[in-house]
């Protein structure tokens, strides 16, 4: 069973003014010249992309998803808890999820601070995640990639302890020594706020979110792969001695909703692409920095790419990844089946990609709040019907 | 011209493979932070040296450990090594990365040395002539700057980039980053390098694209005996592409 539904409208933000010689550039991303961003445009993109989470708060959406990236136009959320912060005023229901800062850019006592100053600005409303961070934010900030995932462990157990532990406590490390770790305020959320692990599905990642029972979410695999990703932590996680929840396994997705199915697809596609082949756009040498990747790793994601070459293709990305796009009933249908495969209920769904205007962002929160989610919330508690084809 | 015998030793838990050929006084060879380019350079030193040849942990036939994060570790590794293989006094050659490793075992135990020679060695902070940050450039890159000649080392690539070619290239170049990520260059390494009082023969070629040539006077200015050959035309593998920097490697130690 994949317990009840949970929706969350999930934003990454783009600075979608890219010049028009941006496909000159190999990566948006690490190196693109910060000359091309406009903090007037920045501007209006804030309060528009603001008011679009704010909507989906007021449209019945479970939860917000803000994460965090740098030095690229893929995202303008280098520090999502200033987002955070910023829609907590303005939202009333839903969760807030920041999913997340890596620990690794941050002192890990100031992050529990910053969580924590925000779970409590917001009574308990949020929820938050630990990347490692892509390879590209190893290129951006000043810390080792590869020693990357020692130093993030190191920091998750001290998070962990400021927020589980009475202060003030001590902690002796490899990378940190705290000598007073005691900070002022604790989370509103006993022990802790809701934790999550997300990645792109590297096995020792997974082993670590295993070992803490946290919630794991894979993030631009495909649909096999993630299912493949989620029956293993659930069996890692039972060695440690953790039962994962439904809840703890989101599933990231993409949705568009519109009257007819030719529509969604002419107004989403283009969009969709430019996502695909503008946003995401970066260099293997940025993807994988030296050592954040195992050899094993990067041989197989480098043979993968080789396979995923060629120009963008709409049926063979939708079905390789979590894409829903047409009318609601089609949408509804597309998440029950991955929330089948998947064993959860937790759909995360990006609902602006790339340059979609606000018009369509819109739309597609309020068609997907009032059109697809009751028809998937109607079905929660019946056993799931498999489709007998 | 002498073959290399390969050994697998055991140092400090990690494995490391050591190629030897020749007989004579010996004479160890620290390889720099890519090991494309082979070893068979070295074939014509085996005519008048016991020419030994340890792959360091973390790059080609040896092991890794994952724990070695500075030059340091490295110095330490060596002295287990030589202590296993009985070599009490040799001559020590070191190119680039492994030049920075000579010096600095040069700098600390310079007694062990009889004389010693830098192939366009790495590890000089010298502002007015940086080398280039190798970590920030892309691998398919990287190898149209090691020479000037691309013949010499396109005989020791494979014909198409495969999965186990970038793999190892890519653990090496991880290896490399444990080291160096956060400082590429470390001051202390130059407080103490004019402790080395051994004989020392700098070589460099004049188009070396990832350490500018001028730095081979930086590098006399802490170790004031040194002799300096500069080779025209050579770029960062001057080994490779002059047989005569080999030649006269051998020459000096001799």
């Amino acid at each position: 069973m994949h317990g009840s539904y949970r929706f969350n409208a999930m934003h990454f933000m783009p600075y979608v003014h890219l010049p028009e010689n941006h496909k000159e550039f190999k990566s948006v991303w690490v190196d693109f010249p910060n000359k091309y961003y406009d903090p007037e445009k920045g501007h209006d993109l804030y309060q528009r992309y603001l008011s679009e989470l704010v909507l989906a708060d007021q449209l019945g959406y479970d939860a917000v998803v803000v994460n965090e990236h740098h030095n690229t136009a893929y995202s303008m959320m280098p520090t999502p808890n200033l987002i955070a912060a910023a829609l907590i005023p303005q939202t009333k229901n839903c969760k807030i999820c920041i999913w997340g800062t890596p620990p690794n850019f941050m002192l890990p006592n100031r992050l529990a601070e910053e969580y924590a100053v925000l779970d409590v600005l917001s009574k308990g409303r949020i929820e938050v995640a630990f990347p490692l961070g892509t390879g590209m934010e190893y290129w951006s900030n000043p810390v080792n990639p590869a020693t990357a995932r020692e130093k993030f462990k190191e920091s998750l157990k001290i998070i962990l302890q400021a927020w589980t532990e009475d202060g003030p406590t001590t902690h002796y490390g490899q990378y940190y020594t705290y000598r007073f770790l005691n900070p002022w305020p604790r989370p509103y959320q006993r022990p802790h706020p809701p934790c999550y692990i997300v990645g792109t599905g590297s096995p020792e990642t997974i082993e670590i979110a295993a070992e803490l029972g946290f919630g794991y979410s894979a993030v631009f695999v495909t649909q096999q792969r993630a299912v493949e990703l989620n029956e293993n932590l659930r069996k890692r996680a039972a060695h440690f001695g953790h039962t994962i929840r439904p809840d703890q396994t989101p599933i990231m997705s993409f949705a568009y909703v519109a009257e007819t199915q030719e529509r969604a697809e002419q107004e989403y596609i283009g969009h969709l692409q430019r996502f695909f082949e503008d946003f995401t756009r970066t260099t293997p040498h940025f993807l994988a920095p030296p050592g954040y990747l195992s050899v094993e790793q990067l041989k197989m994601r480098a043979a993968m790419a080789d396979k995923l070459h060629g120009a963008f293709d709409f049926k063979t990305v939708s079905s390789s990844f979590f894409i829903a796009v047409g009318t609601p009933e089609k949408v509804a249908n597309q998440i029950g089946e991955w929330s089948h495969q998947m064993k959860t209920g937790h759909i995360n769904a990006v609902m602006h990609v790339a340059d979609m205007p606000h018009w369509k962002t819109v739309k597609n929160l309020a068609l997907f709040a009032e059109e697809v989610m009751p028809r998937l919330r109607s079905k929660s508690h019946a056993p799931m019907r498999i489709a007998a084809e | 011209m002498a073959k290399f015998t390969r050994e697998v030793l055991t140092v400090d838990g990690v494995k490391t493979v050591v190629h030897t050929a020749g007989s004579g006084e010996p004479l160890v060879f620290f390889h720099g932070a890519g090991t494309v380019d082979g070893f068979d350079f070295a074939e014509p030193w085996a005519d008048k040296f016991r020419v030994i040849v340890p792959y360091h942990p973390g790059f080609g036939e040896s092991g890794d450990d994952p724990t070695f994060t500075d030059m340091h570790d490295y110095v330490m590794h060596y002295l287990e090594l030589f202590d296993i293989m009985k070599l009490d006094r040799f001559n020590l050659v070191g190119l680039s990365l492994g030049g920075y490793l000579a010096a600095k075992f040069a700098s600390e135990h310079g007694h062990r040395i009889k004389k010693l020679a830098l192939i366009a060695p790495a590890g000089m902070l010298d502002a007015k002539h940086p080398m280039m940050d190798i970590l920030a450039v892309p691998g398919d890159q990287v190898v149209g700057l090691l020479v000037s000649n691309f013949e010499v080392l396109k005989k020791r690539l494979p014909e198409k980039l495969d999965l186990d070619f970038i793999g190892e290239r890519y653990r090496e170049s991880a290896t490399v980053a444990r080291l160096l990520w956060e400082h590429p260059g470390d001051p202390k390494f130059m407080r103490y390098l004019h402790r080395v009082k051994n004989p020392t023969l700098i070589l460099w070629g004049d188009e070396d694209k990832i350490i500018p040539v001028q730095q081979a006077e930086t590098w006399r200015k802490f170790i004031p005996n040194a002799d300096i050959k500069v080779y025209k035309g050579a770029g960062h593998l001057v080994h490779l592409e002059k047989p005569e920097a080999v030649e006269a490697v051998s020459k000096f130690m001799s």
